[in-house]
């Protein structure tokens, strides 16, 4: 879950009141625009994504425009974006027009969780407006924080001076950057960057201003839910089928998804983070989705989470794989119970389609569970192969693959052909 | 920041070495103990541990939790478990996510000798866990997870935290020199399993859990290694995420402490560079230079050598990493021989893939093809044993207020039954119904004769039995309460047992001798084990009733395995000259088991169900019998419930017709009648019909007495509510000249009657309100407290099946008259809008045009008139009380409908 721009950002900075770049959104009529211009003399006109989305200035979808021609030309081919980072690529939905704000200094600040700390840092450098990690470390600075004090006015004043930064700058920049720490603890952030903070004069003072946002919140912490964002800009991160699964998301895990590639072929029950790391790995592009339902699902969990899986994904899947290794807690009978149940259930309304079922785990009820599967894939004439722990997990997956290669090329065709033949005599 | 530092760390870590990780010397108490994951998983821990858990924390509760070696005792709070004098220095907290922080505050502030905390919770903020790491950094408190599974020291078998090992945990966590650390709870205690196969066991192994905070990371797990004598190398497994990793390699070669034993790493996760949201672990998310590349590349570089490959087996002193955990075994072997180090105990197997079921329907070809394996033990016998049960397992649970066959669906009020509404149902006759209720997928149409025929014998009755009847009707009871005499008598009669002994004799046999439809030739063993336990020397009681059975059982086509075994078992008996014992029985349990076999495969229904299912029947049968409501003057009474074979072949919707309002139906009232028992089936698990079968059951009864417990909890206001209807039709309709009601030219103005009954009821009202209680009696079936409030209120129910019979070409005039009625009382202004006329009308209106020309010729009187629109009722509702009682059977615990004493009241 993560926001970027001053569209969203900007309510998360008013929070504790940090000074933020005006701005007016792709709804703005021309005149607004205009008067926006006259005011400020530049606009830095952005592209807004729902969602993080990093790297805009790279990509060359930020534009400095300083008459309404270049503006409206600015919005006109910025409204609707396309822009790809990572494997990823997302269109814009409208932009934002920020005043420009002349500045001396730009700043980077950011607040994130560090493994080499074991807590917050927060890293600030006078060299900002650039890729952080482009900087030598002489100019940036990275300092611990005490989570129950937060960010102490001394320790910015010390990283600044370490980093360079002219003297004048600095009291305005203590004055406004501990808020942030508020921002970030209280409201559930796992990571918040500004990037530039231009210091604008403002009559005898220096006022630092944040000119782009980036946050990443805490699944797991209900207190980003204060914020008052709308729903949508979380809801486009996630497919339908992920939608609904999310909906019987607890603390107790056992239902994380993650929709890999729509067009592939096997719906797989992972179970265990380990073997969602591992399955998914193994299994690439023939994955529909990544999941982890590890945990000990009740029964009805898991029966609704089945019955969600097949209802978006057993007529376009070939192959049903369950996969695991030897589980510590989870009760196999009882989750293998939920996606038979479902699965004879869905097809009895759906009509017969033969998934070729793999599965390998190992656990507590192993046996019983596999023999509850076995029965209804019997009555359903769904073919089978069914592994135990004494068997790698790895090696399972390569052969599931296999065969749903060969199901899909020449196996489930011939199979239906031949009962047909079979229901005709 | 100032804080505590242990050399050679710049952080608190308060262990030297692994040995003293976890120990039997160690003192547990567990937080959240009570837990549903705690009380499945916290005893296993203190059996295996040798009884180290002194304390359990269960907010607001005392208790104790039982294990096999004594229980635990469970106190409110730490506070509590310290004034109690109870010592301890490790806590588990097993608290929801939201709670964590606040608990390791507990146990930090009131127990200054805590050493370590594990946390098993899952998805605990990254802010608390931030928290948890300040608080025990600043109470030199070592922390484990969260997410993680705990730690297990195999040498001195113990287990503290999560569920390592599983319910078995000797079994997999064998004693040897490897000490694994593991991102994965589950890869934890699989990799254990795999070293296994390969001869190694384990020293000491750790879940850390794979949160955005990993607080027991590498860098101190591999210092503790180094100084464990037990340890001789280290498996690892990572995932991407955090720069853990790094620092520990980093130090080692910095020399910030110094390790030289060997490490198998497994990296997996690259293909979460690009994702934005965790799956699975929670920190499993790479930043930029911590992906699963970045990972493998440090591992690499550490050891100097590519990732391991099976056929070269190249590794370096240091150690190798492996690309999955399959390579771990190999690894470790080709490792130890570089260091010159023997595995700990000869190797049990490998991990090559090993086939335990597979189907026989689909031939794959030969390079996919693969045997079926014997399983290891114990794992063998038990696919033995568990492949001879059959049918549906539920979970027992408290079933009082909850069902797993009915509900009232909130948002369209209609009830539905096994995921069919009534509506659906009030299509359908009574037989399937019955059928469907039990098994719940409707009859295949070749069972349906055989259900006619099992239903219909069942109604052949000692018709002195009806004498009883006869009284209680002089005495003035209801239907319910004449009916549930009869059927408190049936008890667990001969017949039904000794049916449901056979029951189990034939699915036995099918299991143990792994038959099914395709089995061709029977083994010699099970036709010793047949006439050992079934065929006997003396002759069998012969009825006209068993031979028919015998000859219907003997020349059935019918592909199923239950009917094959039997007619081989007739065979059989034929052949050596021998008798079925209790043939009678012996054959009712066949048609049942060989109806029902297939749900039961299917996991629909449960085994014992299908035991049953005979007891099922003949009670359904014998409501109906019994139910007779004239029989001196009704003509086809004898032929149903005499001896003789007649009727047997019929419809038992049409017999149940006949039985109530002794004639022939038409087809026109055969859809009246099935729609009318389809709607009353159910009303979900609140009524009190459904209440009374399920608390009997909750009694432990026979099925009967469940019957009794339905009948007995109906009444003039639960079934019997068509009295008043009746009663008010008639009222309005004595003047009318109305030969049939079915017949739309009927030339009675029914719009001109409702406006008189309007006006009529208008005037009693206001009369009503004048007198000071001012309660005002409604007119029955109009209006519903969920369909009202518009200006025109429609039940949804009725106009289904009034659309339904509609289309049949089924008229009723009372029907139409109701419908007529709610408009006028809105156009005499007696009613602020226009009231539904509901589903209970329903019922009124088709009972008394099944009725009324003999109402009219006087062959019935109005009380009989109404007793039958009950009886309806009962019959309807026969069907729900089935499916509900078999469900509270198979899922419900003793005495789980009873109120505890903190739920009730006393009033004044």
């Amino acid at each position: 879950m993560q926001l970027s721009g001053l569209r969203y950002g900007s309510k998360l900075l008013q929070l504790v009141e940090f000074p933020v770049a005006d701005f007016i959104d792709g709804s703005a009529t021309n005149q607004e625009i205009q008067q926006f211009l006259e005011k400020h003399r530049k606009l830095v006109v952005k592209p807004a994504f729902y969602g993080g989305v990093g790297k805009k200035g790279k990509a060359g979808l930020v534009r400095i425009v300083s008459t309404l021609q270049e503006a409206l030309q600015a919005k006109r081919e910025l409204f609707f974006a396309q822009h790809t980072y990572g494997n990823k690529t997302v269109t814009a939905n409208g932009v934002t027009m920020e005043a420009f704000v002349p500045s001396d200094l730009e700043v980077y600040f950011s607040i994130s969780s560090s493994s080499e700390f074991r807590g917050p840092v927060f890293t600030i450098t006078p060299w900002g407006g650039v890729d952080i990690e482009a900087l030598p470390p002489e100019k940036k600075a990275v300092v611990e924080i005490d989570p129950f004090i937060g960010i102490n006015a001394f320790e910015i004043t010390n990283a600044l001076t370490d980093t360079g930064c002219p003297e004048a700058f600095i009291s305005a920049l203590v004055q406004h950057l501990p808020k942030l720490w508020e921002l970030y603890d209280g409201y559930g952030l796992t990571t918040i960057e500004l990037n530039p903070i231009r210091v604008m004069r403002k009559g005898n003072q220096l006022l630092p201003v944040a000119c782009d946002v980036k946050a990443s919140f805490d699944q797991d912490n209900p207190a980003w839910k204060r914020i008052g964002l709308p729903d949508a800009l979380f809801q486009t991160e996630t497919t339908a089928f992920e939608a609904d699964i999310n909906e019987l998301r607890t603390y107790q895990g056992q239902s994380d998804v993650l929709e890999m590639n729509p067009n592939g072929s096997i719906i797989p029950f992972m179970f265990g983070g380990g073997a969602n790391s591992a399955a998914t790995e193994t299994l690439g592009e023939a994955a529909i989705f990544s999941s982890d339902f590890g945990g000990n699902p009740p029964y009805e969990k898991i029966y609704e989470i089945s019955r969600i899986t097949f209802e978006h994904w057993y007529d376009k899947a070939s192959m049903l794989l369950l996969i695991g290794g030897k589980a510590n807690n989870t009760d196999i009978y009882v989750t293998f119970k939920g996606v038979f149940d479902a699965l004879r259930d869905h097809a009895s309304k759906a009509g017969w389609k033969p998934l070729y079922v793999v599965i390998g785990r190992g656990g507590p009820n192993v046996v019983k569970g596999m023999f509850y599967a076995k029965d209804i894939l019997d009555r359903l004439r769904f073919p089978y192969k069914v592994f135990g722990h004494d068997t790698s997990m790895i090696l399972t997956l390569e052969y599931a693959k296999r065969l749903d290669e060969w199901w899909r090329a020449e196996g489930a065709s011939a199979y239906r052909n031949e009962l047909e033949t079979q229901v005709r005599a | 920041m100032r804080r505590l530092k242990t050399k050679p760390f710049p952080y608190y870590v308060g262990l030297h070495s692994l040995e003293e990780l976890v120990t039997r010397e160690h003192r547990v108490c567990v937080m959240n103990i009570l837990g549903s994951e705690s009380r499945k998983v916290t005893p296993v821990s203190h059996e295996y541990s040798g009884g180290n858990i002194v304390a359990g924390v269960q907010y607001g509760r005392r208790g104790t939790l039982e294990t096999k070696i004594g229980n635990i005792p469970v106190y409110r709070s730490i506070r509590e478990v310290m004034e109690k004098g109870i010592t301890f220095d490790m806590g588990v907290v097993y608290i929801p996510p939201l709670g964590v922080c606040k608990a390791v505050s507990e146990l930090v502030t009131h127990n200054e000798a805590l050493k370590r905390i594990v946390i098993v919770t899952e998805k605990v903020p990254a802010r608390d866990s931030r928290n948890i790491r300040a608080l025990c950094q600043e109470a030199g408190v070592d922390v484990i997870g969260a997410n993680c599974l705990g730690m297990a020291n195999a040498w001195d078998r113990v287990r503290i935290g999560g569920s390592l090992g599983g319910d078995h945990p000797e079994e997999t966590l064998v004693k040897g020199s490897i000490a694994i650390h593991s991102n994965s709870g589950n890869f934890t205690t699989t990799m254990a399993e795999y070293l296994r196969t390969a001869g190694f066991g384990i020293s000491t192994a750790v879940s850390s859990g794979k949160d955005v905070y990993i607080h027991f990371a590498l860098p101190e797990f591999l210092y503790a290694a180094q100084n464990d004598p037990r340890t001789k190398a280290v498996v690892i497994y990572v995932e991407p995420g955090g720069y853990y990793e790094k620092m520990a390699l980093d130090w080692i070669k910095d020399r910030v402490f110094g390790f030289t034993k060997p490490i198998i790493a497994c990296v997996t996760g690259r293909w979460k560079k690009n994702i934005t949201r965790a799956c699975g672990h929670a920190g499993a998310l790479s930043g930029g230079g911590d992906d699963a590349e970045g990972k493998e590349r440090w591992f690499d570089d550490y050891f100097g050598v590519d990732v391991f490959d099976p056929k070269t087996c190249k590794v370096s002193k240091r150690g190798v990493r492996v690309s999955s955990i399959q390579y771990i075994p190999d690894a470790v072997k080709a490792v130890f021989e570089k260091i010159d180090e023997k595995p700990d105990f000869p190797s049990t197997g490998d991990l090559s893939l090993k086939l335990w079921l597979g189907d026989t329907m689909v031939k794959v070809p030969p390079a996919l093809d693969l045997p079926i394996v014997l399983a290891p033990a114990p794992y063998d016998r038990q696919i033995v044993e568990v492949n001879k049960q059959v049918g549906a397992h539920y979970l027992r649970q408290n079933m009082a207020c909850k069902s797993g066959a009915s509900r009232m669906n909130p948002e369209t009020q209609v009830s539905e039954l096994h995921g069919k509404t009534v509506l659906d149902l009030s299509r359908r006759t009574l037989e399937e119904n019955l059928y469907f209720a039990l098994a719940k997928v409707m009859p295949e149409k070749s069972d349906i004769p055989t259900l006619n025929l099992i239903l219909n014998l069942f109604m052949k009755i000692d018709e002195r039995r009806m004498n009883l009847i006869d009284v209680g009707r002089a005495n003035g009871c209801t239907p319910n309460a004449y009916l549930a005499s009869q059927i408190a008598l049936v008890g667990d009669k001969e017949l039904l047992a000794k049916s449901r002994g056979h029951a189990r004799f034939i699915i036995d046999l099918i299991r143990e001798f792994m038959l099914d439809e395709h089995t061709k030739t029977f083994p010699p063993e099970l036709d010793a084990y047949v006439q050992e336990h079934l065929l006997r020397s003396e002759p069998s009681r012969k009825t006209d009733v068993s031979e028919l059975l015998f000859k219907e059982v003997k020349k059935s086509k019918k592909s199923c395995v239950a009917l094959k075994v039997c007619q081989h078992i007739i065979d059989l008996a034929e052949e050596r000259g021998l008798e079925i014992r209790d043939t009678y029985e012996f054959l009712l349990a066949t048609i049942a088991v060989c109806v029902l076999w297939n749900p039961m495969l299917e996991k629909r229904i449960s085994r014992q169900l299908v035991e049953d299912s005979v007891t099922y029947f003949y009670l359904m049968s014998r409501i109906v019998a019994y139910s007779v409501v004239d029989r001196e003057h009704n003509p086809h009474w004898k032929k149903l419930v005499d001896q003789k074979l007649s009727n047997l072949n019929h419809s038992f919707t049409e017999n149940a017709f006949k039985v109530l309002f002794g004639r022939v139906p038409t087809p026109s009232d055969l859809l009246e009648l099935q729609t009318l028992l389809g709607l009353t089936i159910t009303n979900g698990p609140g009524t009190l019909s459904a209440k009374g079968a399920k608390e009997s059951v909750s009694a432990r009864n026979d099925i009967s007495m469940a019957f009794v417990g339905f009948l007995a909890n109906t009444g003039r206001a639960h079934g019997g509510n068509g009295y008043e209807a009746i009663a008010f039709l008639v009222e309005q309709f004595k003047d009318a000249v109305l030969p049939d009601p079915g017949d739309p030219d009927h030339g009675v103005d029914l719009q001109q009657m409702a406006n008189r009954a309007a006006r009529a009821y208008g005037a009693y009202k206001k009369q009503a309100q004048e007198v000071e209680d001012g309660a005002v009696k409604p007119i029955p079936c109009i209006n519903h407290p969920v369909f009202r409030g518009n200006k025109i209120n429609v039940d949804p129910r009725e106009q289904f099946v009034s659309g339904m019979l509609a289309e049949k070409g089924v008229y009723n005039a009372f029907w139409e008259f109701y419908r007529h009625l709610v408009k006028e009382l809105y156009a005499e202004g007696v009613t602020k809008n226009v009231f539904c006329v509901n589903v209970d009308a329903v019922l009124s209106v088709i009972t008394l045009k099944l009725v009324w020309k003999d109402l009219q010729a006087g062959r019935i009187n109005l009380r009989q008139v109404q007793e039958l629109a009950f009886t309806l009722f009962l019959f309807g509702r026969t069907v729900g009380a089935s499916a509900e009682i078999a469900d509270h059977r198979d899922r419900g615990l003793d005495m789980d409908c009873r109120t505890p004493e903190s739920e009730l009241s006393y009033v004044l």
